[in-house]
């Protein structure tokens, strides 16, 4: 009987200590929350804002698993499952990471490409503004002399735009430009129509 | 009694297998994901972060518990708390797909009402500004309003409906902007004191004609028409063409604006003498704006480099499309030639922004102030 005692013993106390030592993988549940932070950082709200909430979503599942396996007695506790969340939501974390630069990169070349096409709508005004002959015959494009001016401006509002990474902004912008850029040539062209193009009067006082 | 007692345990065990149900009925599994579809396809990530991840953090956790309990099954009397959970995610799921696409139907059209209210304002204030013909008077701010409801139409398209909203809103600031501007620009226009001026340059001027049974002229900017008068009596009366910036007054050389005084012909120059047809010049600058223009100089509202510029003529057409001069007054050629033959050397040209406070750029005004408020 004694040497029974003698054996329960110290298996018991073990499995007490061994019980006692299960805690949490604080380690990975700080990985899982980095790799969401990073996401949120990264633009994962904006770009790929399905994808954020559901990662989101696994990181409060984590969460909950944790405060439940801490709410049982020593013995019961069981953070597999928490690890096994923790691993995938830091897995996760970086695929969003990944596609949010991928998102970015392609918002990014679209505004690019948006304020291109704007520049060169733009450019082709100007030259034509400039083309309009001096004297009196200008009159007739002084007028829309001012919309030009306001387009060229207007450039620095998409870049501005595309500086602080707002590519929607951005390739709006650049879209209503170009779309304006357009109808002003074409007044201008109707313009120098009218009063024709190789025609020019001296300078005069006004 | 073998067989009897067979008999129940073979009814116990179908009982039990039929009895046994899977933990999470399949379907309902299918149908919170069709919800959750239908909330990313109408766009609740973007448009209503708060309440999509509420639904993604209950859906994700019961997920995981519905994936850990897969393998079981349970007795139908058994209570079933994961599908409890789940009924109602899936009920609060429809409640809110339901709720957005109010919301967004809502959204929407403010959106499009908004946007459609603006563009109209705009095109009306446009349609004001070149009757009156005021465009350059307004500079760069009518092209920054049509960029911004530009912007505004695209991200409609796009189903971006709050910022659509956003964008529109700075659109009407910059039409309050423009209104403003444009108010302030031609207030004179409607005003008493002025036009009480201009009245009093005109009468003058009529009473000199009456005095000296002579020929007179004045132009009225707002009206854009120019009167002869003899002997005090309104004879004739043309429609003219000013500068690009004629209803302003003129401050500088090149700015477009038509001056406005009280000047006398210098010269008329016939036919071939003037690349206009026929022209009577005229001796702005005279010692008013010589005067008005020393005083803006040295009070640094006009820059110290600027003339004060000169050659305004009542002239003819040399090109007929042309629709505005530089400064000048421009008639059609026959008109031009009536008037020619009836003036001389001499002969007073009273420029004047309007003769009544009633005039076309007061009234157009003040159908923009009215409603300004619309904005």
């Amino acid at each position: 009987m004694v040497q029974i005692r003698q054996l329960l013993v110290p298996i018991a106390l073990t499995t007490l200590i061994a019980a006692g030592c299960t805690k949490p993988p604080s380690e990975k549940i700080e990985a899982a929350e980095q790799a969401v932070k990073a996401a949120q950082q990264s633009g994962a709200g904006t770009y790929t804002a399905e994808e954020y909430a559901k990662l989101e979503g696994t990181l409060d599942a984590l969460k909950k698993e944790v405060s439940e396996q801490d709410g049982k007695f020593a013995l019961f506790r069981d953070y597999g499952k928490v690890e096994q969340l923790a691993a995938s939501t830091a897995a996760e974390g970086q695929r969003v990471r990944t596609e949010v630069a991928k998102k970015k990169e392609e918002a990014k070349a679209g505004a690019l490409q948006a304020q291109q096409v704007a520049q060169e709508a733009v450019a082709s005004t100007l030259k034509l503004v400039a083309r309009a002959p001096v004297g009196k015959d200008r009159a007739a494009v002084e007028g829309i002399k001012n919309d030009a001016e306001a387009l060229k401006a207007s450039l620095n509002q998409v870049q501005l735009a595309i500086d602080k990474e707002d590519y929607p902004a951005a390739q709006t912008q650049a879209k209503a430009i170009n779309d304006k850029s357009r109808a002003v040539s074409d007044e201008i062209e109707s313009a120098l129509a009218k009063i024709g193009k190789g025609k020019s009067s001296p300078s005069r006082k006004k | 009694m073998d067989i009897n007692r067979a008999k129940i345990a073979g009814s116990i065990c179908v009982l039990l297998v039929t009895g046994c149900v899977p933990a999470v009925p399949p379907d309902l599994i299918a149908a919170i994901d069709a919800i959750d579809h239908d909330l990313i396809s109408i766009g609740a990530p973007q448009a209503a972060p708060e309440e999509y991840a509420y639904f993604t953090r209950q859906w994700v956790s019961l997920k995981a518990r519905v994936q850990a309990d897969d393998d079981l099954i349970r007795w139908p009397w058994e209570s079933n708390e994961i599908e409890k959970e789940l009924r109602r995610l899936h009920s609060e799921g429809g409640t809110t797909v339901a709720r957005l696409n109010d919301r967004q139907a809502a959204q929407r059209r403010t959106a499009e009402s908004t946007l459609t209210r603006l563009e109209a304002r705009f095109l009306s204030i446009a349609s004001h500004v070149q009757s009156i013909n005021g465009r350059v008077a307004l500079g760069e701010k009518p092209v920054q309003t049509d960029l911004l409801l530009k912007q505004a139409r695209s991200f409609l398209e796009q189903r971006d409906y709050a910022r659509s909203i956003q964008v529109a809103e700075q659109a009407s600031q910059a039409l309050r902007i423009q209104t403003t501007a444009l108010i302030r620009e031609l207030g004179r226009y409607a005003d008493d004191q002025q036009v009480g001026h201009w009245q009093a340059m005109v009468k003058q001027t009529v009473d000199w004609s009456r005095a000296h049974q002579s020929t007179a002229i004045v132009v009225s900017k707002a009206d854009r028409e120019l009167i002869v008068y003899k002997g005090g009596r309104k004879v004739l009366s043309y429609p003219v063409r000013l500068g690009f910036n004629g209803i302003r007054e003129k401050r500088f050389q090149g700015d477009g604006a038509t001056p406005e005084g009280r000047y006398r012909v210098t010269e008329a120059r016939g036919a071939g003498q003037t690349q206009f047809y026929r022209a009577l010049v005229l001796d702005y600058p005279n010692a008013e704006d010589r005067r008005r223009f020393r005083l803006a100089k040295q009070s640094g509202k006009i820059a110290s480099a600027k003339d004060i510029g000169g050659q305004i003529e009542i002239h003819g057409v040399e090109n007929e499309l042309m629709a505005q001069t530089l400064g000048c007054v421009m008639l059609a050629n026959p008109h031009m030639a009536e008037l020619f033959a009836r003036v001389s050397s001499g002969t007073p040209v009273t420029i004047v922004g309007a003769l009544t406070g009633r005039n076309s750029i007061a009234l157009a005004l003040a159908e923009l102030a009215g409603r300004t408020d619309e904005t």
